[in-house]
């Protein structure tokens, strides 16, 4: 069987480019790969005859850049033209689309060959992938353990390497905090630096859309085939820049900062021992580290689950059985269709999420909780930004922990937010943030960090990532054994 | 009428007259095939996201300057939250917080005395999709759904049905004149709201309220406020307790009908739109918005009448938009507006209705119409010419010079020419003259007659009238 797919993007190319494999060989192969690697359960939807078929149009196309022909998994609540997107609901389990969404489009137009939709927490709702209406993601390094989540589908798909790239979605933390979990590379970007058109909203003023990939380069890459500005989306900003200008580059003179909050008794003493060695190096590479105090960071979780449950109660109310989506059959009367199609086409952690936030903006509730969680927001906003003013970049744990076991916490509400701790902090503020793989736990499981930057300079924190990745020179492949521990 | 005071407000829904919707790139229009103008934005689908016409600010802007009111320059939209099946995203997107306008009026005049009816504030928003009752379905057509609307709230400060009309039909007059809504009730492009309630004094808190919803035309708003005070008032008599309810106006009973019984407040969750950032307004925008502003009734009625045009003629005009745009063109020239005014209103109106064209259908060009009011002015041509030449006027591309020498035309309006041929006429006829002054007026009909023959008549019979009166007159002094 080849192997294609294990090697670094830049040498894929260099094998397409020089005629020696085609688009069709990468995507055959990941079918294969898709095969083997079934019992993970990361995908919701696959589309080999319409990836094979866009290889054989590629191969009659000029190559326009590195990601030609590369197969790229999408998280499955972002929109893809006629190829079923589910939010892995069964709300959404017969629903295809007639339009892509902006980051579909883009990355068409940057000619990567879409495989398939990756499995997720139901409406990104969760932070496990165990909420899924079509079962949980299981973790390439165990599988007796979860993914994370809620982009656990993409951040399996490229942990085990079926495919090199994958797109996820962050709100409070599900791009970073499944990378950690599966030792990947993953980046939120800053809020606005993707276009959120075609994105199925949670909490529309933290999603973002971000790479998930092997290495850091091949994340920067990703980000500059999605990045800019979008008519159809008010809150995307224009930018151009090359998002990997920076990486190689020395990090001699950096100024980072640790918040206090991030290395409190509440983190494994494992993932504090990696991110010490990592801060040594750093120091001996002629950083200066400092220990600071963000404003409000220890709130952010109730904040969090204030603003982001609202939004989303208003979000999720358009899925009512009448237009598209579940419908239940033969109801009473135009109630009855709307209560037992929203009771039986959403799972029980979704209706959990829409009945607090509904009621954090019933009556005078919006004042009391919501306006005052926007205000509390906007304080925490500027405490990163006083600490940015001198800093060039935060450093810290990605996850409290390190993958845990399937089934373990589902049915409690709250710990699962505990999870995203030391990343909903970075969605609150709309800042970039990126795991990076460190190390790992003596029961050889990936542990990783968090690289925050302050808005819209993700180039320094592939920077910094790059510097680290290239020092450690970790073997991140779950199929290749412990060969490197 | 009543033993109570009425306080009455009001609440107006305008479509504004935009190319394309509110949040999104689909058309904006009427009476096309159901759900032809609807895209995945309107319907709501998963992912899309709003986008914000600028057109639709634009509009507001000249809204809010036409009633007078205050312009926000900083504001959001809000998400007014409830399910209906009209409403796709079951959210509609609105202003709770920060209305574009506020404050404003819209001065009316009732029996003889002005009134300044108090605009409590603008708010933009966007229109759900209309829903078909067949049976036991309801069909949805989304070529509504997000086009753009202005709600205007009035201050409860309407004292009774009359002025509540008033009110209307000058708001109807301004926001059309502004080119903001095609305003029309019957297509529902402007619809109409009515809070009424009582109470026995002024210093009394005001009463409990009904609300009047959709109201289907001007007049009916007047009813509909009579009926309902005539409604309160009897329940107060028998000395009971109304209670808030929401009401509408049923066309084929003449009266108010009960909606609901408002029990608690409406819960609408409302919140910041997070999809759409906050809206700064610069002065410059502002300033850009309103050069588009079409020129209003007032200022019309004030030209016009500097132009001396009569009062009755300034009224039929300006309720004619189409012509008063056309009269427009002419007030930079010297052209006679009284005369022109005669002519749009008289023989170009009935030729318009005649043939249901408008009068940028026609073949009347500017300098075509400047020529037409000038002959008449100048008696060259006589309105009974004008009755035999106005359709080729109207149809062909041809000069009025060119069209009156083909219809042999040719008017005499030189002065001495006339006098010459009266003072012959009047030499030839004696017994006419003697017959005059020993009072027949029919003989000047007879001399008048003498002279269009004369004239073969080409004479201006007004001007040949005056001629021969002023000359029978002196004939008589000298004798």
């Amino acid at each position: 069987m080849s192997k294609y797919l294990d090697l670094e993007l830049l040498e894929i190319h260099n094998l397409l480019k020089n005629g020696k494999i085609t688009p069709t060989d990468l995507v055959l192969e990941a079918f294969e790969r898709v095969e083997e690697k079934k019992e993970l359960n990361c995908f919701v939807t696959l589309d080999k005859e319409g990836a094979l078929q866009r290889a054989k149009e590629l191969e009659k196309e000029e190559i326009k850049g590195i990601t030609y022909g590369i197969p790229i998994a999408i998280k499955d609540n972002i929109i893809t033209k006629n190829l079923r997107t589910t939010a892995s609901s069964k709300m959404l389990e017969n629903f295809i689309p007639i339009y892509d969404a902006d980051v579909v489009r883009k990355v068409k137009e940057a000619q990567m060959i879409v495989i398939g939709k990756t499995n997720m927490d139901e409406f990104a709702m969760g932070s496990s992938t165990q909420t899924s209406y079509f079962g949980p993601t299981k973790n390439p390094w165990n599988q007796n353990l979860v993914p994370g989540g809620s982009s656990g589908g993409s951040a399996t798909v490229v942990s085990s390497r079926i495919v090199p790239l994958a797109l996820g979605t962050d709100t409070g933390g599900s791009i970073r905090q499944p990378s950690s979990f599966c030792g990947i590379v993953g980046l939120k970007p800053t809020y606005g630096r993707v276009s959120r058109y075609g994105v199925i909203a949670f909490a529309s003023s933290l999603d973002q859309v971000g790479p998930m990939t092997r290495t850091v380069y091949e994340n920067a890459v990703v980000l500059n085939s999605i990045c800019g500005k979008s008519d159809l989306d008010l809150t995307s900003v224009e930018t151009k820049e090359d998002f990997t200008r920076l990486i190689g580059k020395d990090i001699h003179g950096m100024k980072l900062a640790i918040p206090k909050f991030y290395i409190s008794d509440a983190i494994d003493s494992e993932i504090r021992e990696n991110l010490q060695k990592v801060v040594s190096f750093l120091e001996k590479q002629g950083c200066t580290i400092s220990y600071v105090d963000i404003d409000y960071i220890e709130q952010a979780v109730t904040l969090y689950q204030i603003i982001a449950m609202g939004e989303a109660s208003s979000n999720l109310a358009r899925y009512d059985g009448i237009r598209y989506g579940y419908r239940y059959e033969n109801p009473k009367d135009m109630n009855d269709l709307y209560v037992k199609s929203r009771r039986f086409g959403f799972g029980d952690e979704v209706k959990r999420r829409i009945m607090v936030g509904s009621y954090l903006l019933s009556g005078e509730n919006a004042t009391t909780y919501y306006n005052k969680a926007l205000e509390i927001r906007n304080e925490m906003k500027n405490s990163f930004q006083n600490v940015f003013r001198e800093y060039d970049l935060i450093i810290g744990p990605t996850a409290t922990t390190k993958a845990y076991s399937l089934g373990k916490d589902l049915d409690d509400a709250v710990k699962s937010f505990m999870d995203d701790i030391l990343t909903i902090p970075v969605n609150m503020a709309g800042l970039p943030g990126m795991n990076l793989p460190i190390g790992f736990s003596n029961d050889h499981l990936p542990i990783g960090m968090q690289i925050i930057g302050n808005h819209f300079e993700e180039a320094k924190i592939y920077q910094l990532a790059s510097f680290i990745e290239k020092e450690l020179h970790l073997n991140l492949n779950p199929n290749e054994g412990d060969t490197n521990v | 009428m009543s033993n109570y005071m009425e306080t009455i407000g009001t609440e107006v829904h305008v479509e504004l007259k935009t190319n394309t919707k509110i949040f999104s790139s689909s058309k904006n229009g009427y009476g096309m095939m159901a759900n032809s103008l609807t895209n995945v934005v309107d319907l709501g689908y998963p992912g899309t996201l709003p986008t914000l016409n600028k057109e639709v600010l634009n509009t507001a802007i000249r809204a809010c300057h036409v009633l007078h009111c205050n312009i926000r320059k900083k504001m959001h939209f809000d998400r007014k939250n409830y399910f209906y099946p009209d409403n796709s995203k079951n959210y509609q997107i609105t202003q709770a917080t920060t209305p574009i306008g506020y404050d404003g009026y819209v001065e009316i005049e009732a029996d003889g005395k002005k009134k300044k009816i108090e605009i409590e504030e603008i708010h933009i928003e966007e229109d759900t999709c209309k829903s078909a009752h067949r049976g036991s379905v309801t069909l949805l057509d989304f070529n509504r759904a997000g086009v753009p609307l202005i709600e205007i709230v009035t201050k409860p400060c309407i004292e009774n049905s009359t002025e509540a009309k008033l009110y209307l039909e000058k708001l109807k007059e301004l926001l059309f004149y502004a080119d903001i809504s095609d305003c029309k009730m019957e297509e529902g492009s402007m619809r109409c709201d009515a809070n009424v309630s009582l109470r026995k004094k002024i210093e009394d808190p005001l009463g409990v309220k009904c609300e009047i919803k959709n109201i289907g035309s001007i007049s009916n708003v007047k009813l509909a406020i009579e009926k309902e005070i005539e409604r309160q008032s009897k329940i107060l008599d028998d000395g009971e307790t109304l209670v808030e309810q929401t009401r509408r106006f049923d066309d084929k009973l003449k009266d108010t009908v009960l909606m609901r019984v408002k029990e608690t407040k409406n819960d609408y969750r409302y919140f910041p739109e997070p999809d759409i950032p906050y809206v700064v307004l610069t002065d410059a925008e502002i300033e850009k918005a309103l050069e588009s502003l079409p020129m209003l009734p007032e200022e019309r009625r004030q030209r016009y009448l500097e132009r001396n045009v009569s009062e009755v003629n300034i009224s039929k005009i300006i309720a004619n938009r189409p012509l008063s745009d056309f009269l427009n063109e002419f007030l930079d020239t010297s052209i006679d507006f009284s005369t022109a005014t005669n002519l749009l209103l008289g023989d170009i109106s009935f030729y318009l209705n005649k043939n249901e064209v408008t009068i940028k259908d026609t073949k009347l060009t500017n300098s075509k119409f400047i020529d037409l009011v000038n002959k008449l002015s100048n008696r060259t041509l006589t309105s009974k010419n004008i009755k035999d030449i106005l359709d080729t006027i109207l149809e062909s591309e041809k000069e009025i010079d060119e069209i009156m020498k083909e219809k042999g035309i040719s008017n005499i309006t030189d002065t001495s020419v006339l006098e010459s041929v009266v003072k012959k006429v009047i030499e030839d006829n004696p017994e006419s003259v003697s017959d005059y002054k020993s009072g027949k007026d029919r003989a000047v009909k007879y001399l008048m007659g003498q002279i269009m023959k004369e004239t073969k008549g080409s004479a201006n019979p007004k001007m040949v009238n005056e001629i021969l009166m002023q000359e029978l007159n002196d004939n008589e002094n000298s004798r």
